[in-house]
């Protein structure tokens, strides 16, 4: 999941390993059966693969046996010459040509195909793309191949520690798929059209989610279909699972004035708070399913006579007290009059709240009301007494994995830099530096650490951002 | 590009090649405050969209309120909000309301509406010249539509209601609501109306199709039922879109906001999620 210092050692060994295996002479064309075959180490949808390469006028050709299966693509012999196919892509390779025809349309090569002892090498790049692969280079060295990758995801969940859902949004819907993130290999999860977002459970082997009813399904990853596992249609806003996979909890009403909580397998719904406080949000229940945290926010007060004409703009707005603020609701029959408890009650707005897996505190980003002041990442216990756990850059986005929060942070010269913060001892040690087109982390306890990064989505991969998605 | 830079053992930080040079900072950093007000009807949908807009711009304020659609485009013109949720166009004048000049009108949701019944009524629809009748206040009886011998009770939302323009242009088709009697009541916001339609024995009304509740009967129009596919296939008219007003173009937060809340991921998310109908299931 997070760096270690082993893997720094491995890095180097990458870097030096690559560069060896492109140590061979430029050769010029008309040279080009006196070039070396060797190996160098590539990725290939997730597994290291020595595949045989030779390299011509600073260009890599591998040999086609090689790649060609790794990619999953199949090889024939046809119209003269090779063909290998892959999804729906067809190309069509012949010795000697510098050209090869990718859905029967010419492409042009930079080197001829090549026959060496027999063993037909074609340019790696041009190849692997043309199959409709992607092909990136990265600075240590490392060549990742991949012919799985799941194009436009505008959202990932981890499911397992290999796993996740991937959700792309598109304009009649949207699609979500159960990616392994080694090997790029997606399955579409077969969904009702206007179902709610997947919320998956953390035992990793199911999904809950809202069809447009509202009624609550359940999608266990191994069925070919969800099961049904409530028929109430009342709004749900969010779903949270049972630290145990068991039950699932849920806000109620459009405004998420109810916790309710629904037993899948009986479809019995029971309330856990009904109180007339609307707008709730942000449900996290602690381990033992007594203590739900939440925030509230109260909208503005209007004062508007109606009475007055439309053109006298009679109407003021109070937006004091608007702020979310932190709620805690412990379950408890034998008191008497059971009321939530309120956290907090300042005016800063509070982003990405959590509370510990016992429910003794809540942490959260704490944006105040000054502009150019930082956003900081704040922790309120039981006491209601705030402590800054992390204030030395902006912060920008927070994850919570395996009890240390991850933050998102302003970098240098413009860029961004994860720190992970010990909510306990408050120490924050930098993880990572990072491009300012990186939008979102991603973490969850036993998963390499993910980030979004100009549309795409990387997972760290013993020390180097690996490809899972694609533009 | 960023180059490989080593830390302290303890910690190890690891360059990303960049594949595009982003020219303006992090999206997350984007800063503003945004005030919006007006409808009832959109309030929750806009704490929702307000709530999920914080996760990805932090450092973006928002702050909420309603109190009838009216009070959105005024406060806009008055300059004390940034977004006027209004049930309407405000661009355009509508019964009762002349449009406010030079404010820019984005559709954020389709809402649909229904008349309602008490559960004690025995009518199961009525047409569009029935309900004029009973609303203007010419019919006075049940037994004049079809049901029991008893005195209709009306219960109307109060002047400035996005609910109440709607429920004049669409299913009134702009005949003047009677404003006075002993059977007829008035209401400030839809949960007033629910209530108002629950409790009282043969009152009718009209409410937006997602307060719609159990204990109350939804009457079909025309013969045709008010549900969500309806509105869709075109056959329900009695519906609006839900707009959010601003002062000319907006810019800065108060832009990406609204470009938020019409994005396919939160109209076929939590748009739906709410009850309300996407805009593009309209087109």
């Amino acid at each position: 999941m997070v760096l270690k210092k082993a893997f720094l050692a491995s890095i180097l060994t990458l870097a030096i390993g690559a560069s060896a295996a492109g140590a061979v002479s430029a050769a010029s064309a008309t040279k080009a059966s006196e070039t070396q075959a060797a190996s160098a180490v590539y990725v290939v949808n997730g597994s290291t693969a020595n595949i045989s390469t030779i390299e011509e006028n600073g260009i890599a050709l591998a040999a086609l046996r090689e790649i060609a299966p790794k990619l999953g693509a199949k090889l024939q012999i046809a119209d003269g010459g090779v063909r290998a196919k892959l999804n729906n892509r067809v190309v069509v390779m012949k010795i000697g040509s510098d050209a090869i025809q990718v859905d029967g349309a010419e492409q042009k090569l930079q080197v001829p195909v090549r026959s060496i002892k027999g063993v037909t090498y074609v340019e790696l790049k041009t190849f692997v793309e043309a199959l409709g692969g992607q092909f990136e280079k990265n600075e240590q060295g490392t060549t990742w191949i991949d012919s799985n990758l799941l194009a436009d995801v505008d959202h990932i969940q981890w499911v397992d520690d290999s796993r996740f859902i991937a959700s792309q949004e598109t304009d009649s819907g949207r699609k979500d798929y159960l990616v392994d993130a080694l090997t790029g290999h997606s399955e579409r999860l077969r969904i009702p059209e206007g179902a709610s977002e997947l919320v998956a459970a953390p035992d990793g082997t199911k999904a809950a989610f809202t069809n447009a009813n509202g009624e609550v399904f359940v999608l266990d990853f191994k069925a070919i279909r969800p099961y049904q596992a409530s028929k109430d249609t009342s709004i749900k806003p969010e779903l949270v699972w049972s630290a145990d996979s068991s039950s699932i909890y849920f806000l109620q009403g459009d405004k998420g004035s109810v916790i309710a909580k629904l037993e899948p397998e009986t479809g019995k719904i029971a309330k856990i708070l009904e109180d007339k406080v609307d707008y709730k949000a942000n449900l996290n229940v602690s381990s033992d399913g007594l203590t739900f945290t939440y925030t509230v926010t109260k909208p503005g007060v209007v004062v508007a006579d109606a009475s007055k004409p439309v053109d006298a703009d009679d109407v003021a707005i109070d937006m004091k007290g608007t702020e979310p603020q932190i709620y805690q609701f412990t379950v408890d029959p034998g008191a008497k009059e059971n009321k939530a408890v309120q956290l907090t009650s300042s005016s800063d707005d509070k982003v990405f709240v959590r509370a510990a897996a016992d429910g003794s505190s809540v942490s959260y980003v704490s944006v105040g009301t000054d502009e150019a002041a930082r956003s900081t990442l704040v922790t309120v216990g039981k006491d209601k007494k705030t402590v800054t756990l992390y204030n030395d850059k902006d912060v920008y986005d927070a994850v919570q994995s395996a009890g240390k929060w991850y933050v998102l942070t302003e970098g240098a010269d413009g860029g961004l830099f994860v720190y992970e913060v010990d909510p306990v001892t408050s120490a924050a040690k930098q993880l990572y530096e990072l491009n300012d087109t990186v939008t979102e982390i991603f973490a969850k306890d036993g998963a390499p650490f993910a980030i979004m990064d100009d549309g795409r989505v990387f997972v760290d991969s013993n020390g180097q951002w690996k490809p899972v998605t694609r533009k | 590009m960023k180059w490989f830079k080593s830390l302290s053992v303890a910690a190890l930080s690891i360059a990303l090649v960049a594949t595009s040079v982003s020219a303006a900072g992090a999206a997350s950093s984007l800063k503003g405050k945004i005030v919006i007000n007006g409808s009832s009807a959109l309030l929750p949908l806009t704490l929702q969209a307000s709530n999920e807009f914080k996760k990805l711009h932090p450092k973006v304020k928002i702050s909420a309120s309603a109190a009838g659609s009216i009070t959105g485009p005024q406060s806009v013109r008055k300059g004390i909000a940034d977004i006027g949720a209004v049930d309407w166009d405000a661009s355009q004048d509508v019964p009762g309301f002349k449009k406010f000049e030079g404010q820019v009108a984005h559709q954020v949701a389709v809402i649909p509406f229904a008349a309602v019944a008490n559960s004690n009524v025995k009518v199961d629809g009525l047409s569009t010249k029935q309900l004029q009748d009973i609303f203007s206040g010419k019919v006075t009886n049940w037994k004049d539509v079809g049901g029991d011998d008893a005195d209709i009770i009306v219960v109307n939302r109060a002047f400035g209601s996005g609910t109440r323009v709607n429920f004049q242009m669409k299913a009134l088709q702009g005949t003047e609501f009677l404003s006075k009697g002993s059977n007829y009541k008035e209401v400030k916001s839809s949960g007033d109306m629910k209530t108002a339609v629950e409790t009282t024995p043969n009152a009718i009304g009209y409410i937006d199709l997602v307060y719609v509740t159990n204990k109350m009967k939804a009457l079909k129009i025309n013969n045709v039922a008010p549900t969500e596919a309806n509105v869709i296939n075109g056959t329900y008219k009695v519906w609006g879109y839900g707009y959010y007003m601003t002062k000319g173009k907006p810019d800065g937060a108060t832009k990406a906001f609204i470009e938020y809340v019409q994005s396919a991921k939160f109209q076929n998310g939590s748009l739906k999620k709410l009850k309300f109908i996407p805009i593009s299931a309209m087109k």
